[in-house]
């Protein structure tokens, strides 16, 4: 027999309304005039047991609202969730008790408590029985390696030492799985490496893992697989590699062409001929352009030609590889960071 | 452990981590020790610049108030405003906190039944308050030179830990309304001032036209300041004024069980609506 997969939501669609009704409105029984935002707009999604699976999108895109919904702080507008096989509508307190969420970050933590006083406040909430508590939190304050500290006000804690604090804290029910939203944001490179092997071992331990980011390093790096989400929906779903194979090519060049007057689009049909124009801004004199290439050795001279040929120069060029950030530009026509 | 075991392990840590976090300001303990003791002494002295030593108004307020003495009279009805503004403004000022730090969906997404946050940080105003009854006491005998008979003071505090529950209720009551409205500070100064008006907490209710005496008879505090003042004042006993207290408890699970309805229903609008994690 298989095991039920980790995470599974059918056409899950989030709608808020935008303003405010006043009451004066609902007094009079107006209509509600409100604007309707899909922010969650029918995604499906399979999380196997055991995988880091990662919601990639730009600031937005609805990750936050679809974790929400899956750890019973939003209801749906429609559509199925099933977690572990639970309907979080049906039994919330069944599906919370097994599942570890770090969803705001530093924000979750109480600054003036120590971190040992915050594990103990939460092992009560999740109700990790009393005789076991002590060894709980030995455990998940050595694993966070906040062991030496732990008596130490929060307040004290550098960002990336709260971020794993709320990670240990997410963790005091032995969850089978774990949701972290943006778990590096505001982090130091080196933090974020931490938290981020602090992820494998979470994989290692048999957990699954469902991420979201809009750093696209994290998702390659640390997904097994990874669902890219824009405006609601899913626009594509599979491994990094799988992904980055999806927009034929094996490398990617950064232009800036400097412009005299209104040879963009001349330029630009020229670059087309040899590899595809991902993107192109113009700005201040400058089109920057990106382009997906088979072999940027061939692309480049390529681009040399053009621009001679149709009176501009290229002031920069970047050969980089293909990464998730391509993948999404090809799919959206916009970067993440947009 | 059963479910129910771990809920109130689960509501007695959460008056815990209310105590631990009010220790980390211990001048805020100051406030509650000065500020009961000035404020109504002051009020006692501006009865008697009105009065004078004039007896024919001590025999009118008696009449009105059951009792001439006005300082206790006025100590007992700030203690209780004192004590309810703490259980209004305690549970609901709580609870926004923890949306406006960021907490509440933290607390929301462990199993612990909802009524924890609702109910529990509450807790953590009673040893305020305990402060609190401790220097009224202080203060009518340093300024006074009055000391309610022993006998009379526990029998006070038995009123006191039994009219708990109707207050407590009364303020998650109105904690409820931060999940959908987000700010509680309106409606708390709005009931606030309606239970001191109403209550007889700073005048007797005789003073009051007759609807809103019979409206007094519907909030708990009337009861549980009324019955205070009998037994420190009128010689009453806990037993004399059984009937009040029974009162008080049936308005307790009647508010209790309407605060908890009004919290699941703003619950389930806020879960909607996202306004847990909003501020």
């Amino acid at each position: 027999m298989t095991a039920a997969p980790a995470v599974e939501t059918k056409d899950l669609v989030k709608v808020f309304e935008r303003g405010r009704r006043t009451i004066w409105q609902r007094l009079r029984g107006e209509a509600d005039k409100r604007d309707r935002f899909r922010a969650v707009d029918g995604i499906d999604l399979v999380v196997e047991p055991g995988e880091i699976f990662g919601l990639l999108g730009p600031n937005g895109a609805g990750k936050t609202t679809t974790m929400k919904m899956l750890a019973t702080l939003l209801i749906p507008t429609s559509g199925t969730i099933r977690v572990l096989g639970i309907d979080p509508l049906a039994r919330p307190r069944e599906v919370r008790a097994r599942l570890g969420a770090m969803l705001s970050g530093e924000r979750s933590l109480y600054w003036k408590l120590t971190a040992r006083e915050n594990l103990e406040y939460f092992a009560a909430l999740y109700h990790v029985p009393p005789h076991q508590t002590k060894a709980r939190i030995a455990s998940v304050l050595a694993a966070a390696k906040l062991a030496d500290r732990a008596d130490d006000y929060v307040e004290r804690y550098s960002t990336g030492m709260r971020q794993r604090l709320a990670l240990a804290r997410a963790l005091l029910p032995d969850p089978p799985l774990v949701v972290l939203d943006e778990p590096t944001v505001g982090l130091d490179p080196q933090a974020s490496r931490d938290l981020r092997d602090r992820v494998r071992e979470l994989k290692a331990q048999g957990r699954t893992v469902l991420l979201t980011t809009h750093y696209m390093e994290e998702a390659d790096q640390l997904c097994d697989r990874v669902a890219i989400i824009d405006h609601g929906r899913i626009v594509a779903l599979d491994t990094p590699a799988a992904l980055k194979r999806t927009i034929r090519a094996e490398e990617v060049v950064h232009l800036e062409i400097g412009l005299e007057g209104d040879e963009g689009g001349a330029v630009l049909d020229r670059l087309g001929e040899s590899a595809t124009v991902a993107r192109s801004e113009r700005s201040n004199g400058t089109l920057t352009v990106t382009a997906h290439c088979a072999s940027a050795r061939n692309f480049v001279p390529a681009a040399f030609d053009a621009a001679r040929s149709t009176g501009t120069t290229i002031r920069h060029v970047e050969v980089v590889p293909v990464t998730l950030e391509d993948v999404f530009l090809a799919l959206t026509g916009r970067a993440l960071r947009e | 452990m059963s479910l129910l075991a771990a809920d109130l392990r689960a509501f007695f840590a959460a008056a815990l981590k209310e105590l631990r976090q009010q220790r980390r300001y211990p001048t805020l303990f100051l406030g509650q020790l000065f500020w009961p003791a000035i404020l109504p002494a002051s009020w006692v002295l501006m009865g008697r610049a009105y009065s004078g030593d004039d007896p024919q108004a001590l025999v009118a307020f008696a009449e009105r108030a059951g009792s001439s003495n006005v300082a206790v009279f006025v100590f007992v009805g700030y203690a209780m405003y004192n004590w309810l503004s703490a259980l209004l403004w305690g549970a609901g000022t709580a609870l926004r906190q923890e949306q406006l730090r960021g907490t509440l969906e933290a607390v929301f997404v462990t199993p612990a039944s909802r009524l924890v946050p609702l109910f529990g940080p509450g807790v953590g105003t009673l040893l305020p308050m305990a402060l609190t009854f401790a220097s009224n006491l202080l203060a009518l005998r340093i300024f006074f030179g009055i000391f309610p008979p022993v006998a009379a003071v526990i029998q006070a505090a038995v009123i006191v830990v039994l009219g708990i529950p109707a207050l407590y209720a009364i303020g998650a009551l109105f904690a409820a309304s931060v999940l959908r409205f987000g700010e509680v500070a309106p409606v708390v100064q709005l009931i606030r001032g309606m239970f001191v008006l109403a209550c007889g907490i700073t005048f007797p209710v005789a003073m009051l036209p007759l609807w809103a005496q019979i409206s007094a008879k519907l909030m708990a505090p009337t009861y549980i300041v009324d019955d205070l003042r009998g037994v420190l004042l009128r010689g009453e006993t806990v037993a004399d004024v059984a009937g009040d207290i029974a009162i008080v408890l049936s308005l307790a699970a009647v508010t209790a069980i309407l605060a908890v309805a009004v919290f699941g229903y703003l619950e389930r609008s806020a879960r909607r609506t996202g306004m847990v994690g909003r501020f």
